[in-house]
């Protein structure tokens, strides 16, 4: 079936499944940032962002996409440069299976009113991460949100 | 000042490649058929079903297996690639099937049918060493690498032990106050974040190409080729990126099975574990049961002591890499304290559980649990009290430590003050329950640089060295980096860190334990001086380091943390986790503070959180809504506060720093819930209805 959507800011027509799982179309578009995780939407390694909130692409249908606005971290690396910027400089991230979808989380921040850190922790808490501590990843967030 | 991490712009835009982003031409799917019983017979399999899906390309059992090669370890070879006749945990593979899709793989080993006869099940390791229980491996020394004997005792994967028993006692007998209590800590998992993945590429030549979530790959070679046969030389690990290890990533995982499967297809074979089979069939951290003594005399010295712990090992021994098939966490109990006489054993035995291996400190999260409660509990039951305890007995410059060892330094006053004088930031909810409490971690460590690498002139002035070891995260290959950019003057744009093929360099013993920054920067310093001095026609050095230099020495840490519990209901907050790390020259200050912050997390989930909740031979915590891990807004305010000046190790004069704070933290919050409610915790993760019950009933728990 035919399915139609806008991808990383380009109008997209894919031939798929509708009942395919958005993790396992994107990647198969050499998207590979996108990371399986849990599988069951509690890691957010698979974070995308659709219609400019973040959504666990490993419980997404691909069907569901469809007329929707769909960023990847390849998208959004290429169109918030000062947000992965942020994370490099932080050095948010250690061994990084999940910063693609700490970065994806974090970039549809703008749009939810979040500021103060506890705020940031609060809207954060849907990506784990093993390494850090969360200490460098939130203060990535704080400098990304204090400069926009 | 150093630069920013070598892997930061890679891994933020999602450009690194992690295994299972390796795409091959001609790939195909691997999925497991596992048991669904802890112990059984296997009478029948019936893979007829599968084989007939379309886009399957074989099914294949034990008997399939090349060459009858079929036991594999990282020690003891004792873990079957494919069940034999027989399953010994959940979870044992028991059938594979090879599809053109990773869909159509999972739903044809669905179809596979197997009848058993069941057999007893071995839950729990108190249970496997009775006289009477059922055997998990009918004769357990025969496995290569095995460590027990005929005359080792039921169902044993090993002991190790340290001191004199008969002298612990005595010394016990004549103490004034003795603590006598027993202390349990859960199954785990690493919790990486990336599932265990792999892909192998046979060729009819006899060569063998592997991708693989593994961090010590010329360990990964040389199994694969005792397993099968084959040519060291032939066989290739490539590099890759970790998607997290927390020791995980040491096991050979499921390369022996894809490499089996690749012979027998005749093409590359990719498995990628669903993280709920991660959670079911990798090598977690062991549960356990220690039961420890400690006696003081009259002004509070401690006497003696014995410490005997009961590990559960799962199914298999094969994931201990060791040559003790133990863990040195455990017998390493007491490092911290002057102990007249100190008596540890440590017994891993075989159940019908999942298998366990090594999870960040091997053995030590659950022994600094069990011993840094045992003497919290003494020193507030003999009334001299839980700090003073501590700072009469922690060894001080020139003592030598129960395992007649002496460091160039003891640091543990130092930092139990430091992490009580930090000032405290975070308010108590109003009504509830205050406590502090406080744990102290020691580890020894040494600079074993058993590795190789080469540096190489690049175009336009470049330095490329070339290194044996992949990143696990810890940032290992920036401080190679950054020792070349110290070390030669050049700035880090000029400076290429990669991991080269197994062929391409002579040896290394893997990541982990802090080896990277200890060991292999002996042999980055080496190279860095045969660089300054070689000709200018030249363009390449290499170097093969074996040996240690310095110590021994140890690093600490103590922990102090700040609790509150509502007396209503035995809710319980961690507020705030104050970390003092002994340190001598910091690398990479970024990724240092990172260590120990991931590190306080890691603790702070095994404490309250982490729980494979394994019952009945069944682990039922298997996806992350069950298996939880701590998130950004779970956790404690964390504080750090660096004990400086301390005597390193190795070229850069450096502490390990990966494991220190992970290990304290299940007892400073256990010591900190005593202090607000009265109510000893004895049993890991710490629940609210445990301490409700505990405050209701005024018991122990």
């Amino acid at each position: 079936m035919k399915i139609n959507f806008s991808l990383n800011g380009k109008g997209t027509e894919l031939d798929v499944d509708p009942m395919s799982l958005a993790l396992d179309v994107i990647r198969g578009l050499s998207l590979t940032g996108t990371k399986e995780g849990c599988g069951v939407g509690v890691c957010g390694a698979c974070t995308i962002m659709v219609n400019g909130a973040p959504v666990s692409s490993c419980i997404c249908l691909v069907g569901t996409l469809v007329d929707k606005d769909v960023w990847t971290i390849e998208g959004l690396a290429e169109k918030m440069p000062e947000l992965i910027d942020s994370f490099v400089e932080n050095e948010g991230m250690q061994c990084g299976i999940c910063t693609p979808g700490q970065i994806v989380a974090a970039a549809s921040i703008d749009s939810a009113g979040v500021s103060t850190s506890e705020e940031i922790r609060k809207y954060m808490a849907g990506n784990l991460c093993r390494c850090t501590g969360y200490q460098t990843i939130v203060s990535a967030v704080e400098d990304h949100l204090a400069v926009n | 000042m150093s630069e920013r991490r070598i892997d930061a712009v890679a891994k933020a835009t999602g450009a690194a490649k992690y295994t299972a982003d390796v795409v091959l031409e001609g790939t195909t799917f691997a999925a497991v058929k596992r048991s669904d019983l802890p112990s059984a017979l296997i009478e029948e399999i019936d893979i007829s079903p599968a084989k007939e899906v379309d886009g399957v390309l074989g099914v294949f059992t034990a008997k399939d297996l090349p060459g009858g090669a079929n036991l594999y370890g990282r020690r003891v070879f004792d873990v079957p690639i494919l069940a034999d006749g027989r399953v010994r945990r959940v979870g044992d593979p028991i059938a594979a099937v090879v599809a053109t899709s990773r869909e159509i793989a999972e739903a044809a080993a669905e179809l596979i049918e197997v009848t058993y006869k069941e057999l007893t099940t071995v839950a729990t390791a108190r249970e496997a060493i009775q006289p009477d229980s059922p055997l998990i491996h009918d004769r357990p020394w025969e496995y290569a690498g095995a460590v027990v004997t005929p005359d080792s005792g039921r169902n044993i994967q090993s002991v190790d032990s340290h001191g004199s028993r008969e002298a612990a006692e005595s010394a016990l007998r004549n103490a004034v106050h003795v603590i006598d209590e027993t202390y349990f800590t859960p199954g785990d998992h690493q919790g990486y974040i990336e599932p265990q993945a792999c892909i192998a590429d046979y060729h009819a030549d006899g060569s063998l190409n592997v991708w693989n979530t593994n961090k010590s790959p010329y360990r990964l070679r040389d199994v694969l080729s005792s397993v099968f046969g084959l040519d060291p030389k032939k066989v290739e690990i490539m590099p890759t990126v970790l998607g997290g290890d927390f020791g995980g990533k040491g096991s050979p995982g499921d390369a022996p099975l894809c490499t089996a499967l690749s012979i027998l297809v005749g093409r590359p074979v990719k498995m990628v574990l669903r993280y709920s089979d991660d959670l079911l069939s990798t090598d977690g951290r062991h549960s356990s049961e220690i039961r420890v003594r400690l006696g003081i005399d009259a002004s509070g010295k401690l006497v003696g002591g014995i410490a005997e712990a009961l590990l559960d090992g799962g199914a298999y021994a094969g994931f201990k890499p060791v040559n003790t098939v133990n863990l040195h966490g455990i017998v390493d109990a007491a490092i911290a304290y002057r102990i007249p006489e100190f008596f540890v054993e440590s017994k891993i035995v075989y159940t019908n559980n999942q298998p366990k291996g090594h999870m960040r400190a091997p053995g030590s999260p659950q022994a600094a649990f069990a011993f840094e409660s045992a003497l919290d509990e003494l020193g507030r039951r003999s009334g001299i009290g839980p700090i003073k305890i501590r700072e009469l007995n922690l060894l001080s410059d020139g003592d030598v430590n129960p395992y007649g060892s002496v460091w160039l330094e003891y640091r543990g006053k130092e930092v139990l003050s430091l992490a009580m004088s930090q000032p405290k930031s975070v308010d108590v909810p109003e009504g509830w329950l205050h406590g502090e409490g406080v744990a102290i971690y020691a580890r020894s460590m040494a600079a074993v640089p058993k590795t190789s690498l080469r540096l190489r002139r690049g175009e336009n002035g470049k330095v490329i060295a070339e290194v044996p070891i992949p990143e696990n995260g810890a940032g290992g290959q920036t401080v190679v980096r950054e020792m070349i950019r110290t070390g030669l003057g050049i700035s880090a744009d000029k400076i290429e860190v990669n991991q080269v093929s197994t062929s391409l360099l002579p040896t290394d013993a893997g990541v982990g334990g802090s080896r990277v920054s200890l060991g292999v920067t002996v042999a980055v310093a080496n190279a860095i001086k045969l660089w300054k001095e070689m000709p200018a026609d030249q363009e390449v050095v290499e170097i093969t380091t074996d040996e240690g230099s310095d110590g021994p020495s140890g690093a600490y840490s103590a922990q102090l943390a700040r609790v509150a519990v509502d007396p209503m209901t035995g809710q319980l907050k961690v507020l705030e986790l104050i970390s003092a790390v002994d340190v001598a020259e910091i690398v990479n200050p970024k990724a240092h503070q990172m260590q120990i912050d991931g590190g306080a997390v890691m603790g702070f989930g095994f404490a309250v959180m982490e729980d494979l909740l394994e019952e009945g031979g069944q682990p039922w915590a298997l996806s992350m809504g069950e298996f939880k891990l701590p998130n950004v807004a779970d956790i404690p305010k964390l504080t750090t506060a660096l004990l400086r000046g301390g005597k390193g190790v190795g070229p850069n004069n450096i502490k390990a720093v990966g494991e220190l704070t992970n290990c304290p933290t299940g007892a400073a919050i256990a010591n900190a819930v005593e202090d607000a409610t009265g109510v000893r915790i004895r049993r890991l993760p710490i629940r609210a209805e445990t301490i409700y019950w505990g405050m209701k009933e005024g018991s122990a728990k």
